[in-house]
């Protein structure tokens, strides 16, 4: 087999996050080995982002979460965890707190990286903020002041 | 690169636990964790005042990519190297998104010339940017390309020559390749570079559904530390660094980690 190795990469990749067939040749149980392996890993980070949303589904976690994310690749922890948790609404207790505080913070709109609401922006623009680096930093200070 | 012997992957979760090791000289940092603008974390900023050298390691560059490397993510390795005064930076032998998905993960290349080639191109794009060289990691692979022309040392030989790049050989990735392929792991150290290491990653896995997973969530397993050994009779390496990243034990068993890593290696212990 010869050439397009752009376009041999991104069938793979598809197989691996959007559960496309396994591309010709490849051996089918080792693709679904590391594709598995690639949904706990996901899994361990967007439980780590939002560790409320991981803490209220309890020992079913990985269980929602791969049912969610099998066919969704990930837009990183953040965004992930954000979708997770609105499409599991309405959410109680922390993990509803834990959106809620989000919520209030950033405006994210489901397609592209949430930004930061009304004062806060013009401050994190200046600071070049970093929604995924910050979040859980604002989190904890959110949630220490309620 | 100097000879900095036993090191440990800097996390913020154990970063006072790395912060007490009193001869440690040198750590690694995932390179996509540090902001090149704002304070350095403190317990990197406090590391380098005591003269240990911080490592920035990348994981999301794609160098394998078929697709040219993003010139944002060189940009921010560049800095944060400079930032850190890094004596060098590493990144993997590996691709990690296509066609615009991000596939979440380090995924393996085809061993073709094809492959080399977009590797080789992406490698001399980052190095124009870097104010220090490059070492490239081979990656663990639970799966293998069907069309694969080159075996994994010419593979690795021809890429270290045409880049001119150290090699950062994972110990623990040597040897779940050779167990998941039923290859001979000295064989491999044989046939590559030896003399072209910059570094080594030292780190635990566990097996799966008869796969062994190089998790870094478990203990190092004796045959990678027999590695190890092994490696350092051929010719042993500047450096060996401890990688955990998750499910943190206890410092007493983290410190038995490193000094296992020392005794086979011959290093002094660093705890």
């Amino acid at each position: 087999m010869t050439g397009d190795l752009a376009a041999r990469q991104a069938a793979l990749v598809a197989t691996l996050t959007s559960g496309a067939p396994v591309p010709p040749g490849f051996d089918p149980r080792l693709v679904g080995v590391a594709r598995d392996a690639l949904l706990r890993k996901r899994a361990g980070d967007v439980a780590r982002a939002w560790p409320m949303l991981a803490a209220a589904q309890g020992d079913r976690w990985r269980t929602v979460f791969l049912a969610w994310a099998a066919h969704r690749p990930t837009n990183g922890s953040l965004r992930d965890g954000w979708d997770l948790a609105r499409s599991l609404a309405p959410l109680t207790g922390t993990a509803a707190a834990e959106l809620a505080a989000r919520e209030a913070a950033w405006r994210y709109d489901g397609r592209s990286a949430p930004v930061p609401r009304g004062r806060l922006s013009g401050w994190a623009r200046r600071r070049r903020f970093d929604p995924l680096w910050e979040s859980g930093r604002l989190w904890t200070r959110l949630r220490s002041k309620g | 690169m100097t000879d900095y012997g036993v090191g440990i992957g800097w996390r913020p979760e154990i970063a006072g636990f790395v912060a007490e090791l009193p001869g440690l000289r040198f750590v690694e940092v995932v390179a996509e964790s540090v902001h090149d603008h704002g304070p350095v974390p403190q317990g990197l900023a406090d590391l380098r005042a005591k003269g240990v050298a911080v490592v920035p390691h990348g994981v999301k560059l794609s160098l394998g990519g078929a697709e040219p490397v993003d010139p944002a993510r060189v940009t921010h390795l560049a800095s944060v190297a400079e930032r850190l005064e890094a004596p060098l930076v590493s990144e993997h032998i590996a691709f990690v998104r296509a066609g615009g998905v991000e596939a979440g993960h380090l995924l393996p290349l085809p061993r073709s010339r094809e492959a080399v080639d977009a590797l080789v191109a992406n490698v001399a794009r980052t190095q124009a940017e870097l104010p220090v060289p490059i070492a490239l990691e081979p990656i663990a692979a639970i799966f293998d390309w069907p069309d694969d022309e080159l075996t994994e040392a010419q593979f690795l030989t021809e890429i270290l020559d045409r880049t001119e790049a150290l090699l950062l050989l994972d110990i623990a990735n040597v040897y779940a390749n050779a167990r998941n392929r039923g290859t001979e792991p000295l064989a491999l150290l044989d046939a590559l570079p030896l003399e072209r290491i910059a570094y080594c990653h030292v780190a635990g896995g566990a097996e799966a559904g008869g796969i062994y997973h190089d998790t870094h969530t478990h203990a190092v397993p004796e045959p990678v530390l027999d590695l190890v050994a092994a490696l350092c009779e051929r010719r042993r390496p500047p450096a060996l660094l401890l990688e955990r990243d998750g499910s943190y034990p206890a410092a007493d068993t983290l410190r038995a980690e490193l000094d296992a890593i020392a005794a086979a290696s011959g290093y002094p212990v660093v705890t």
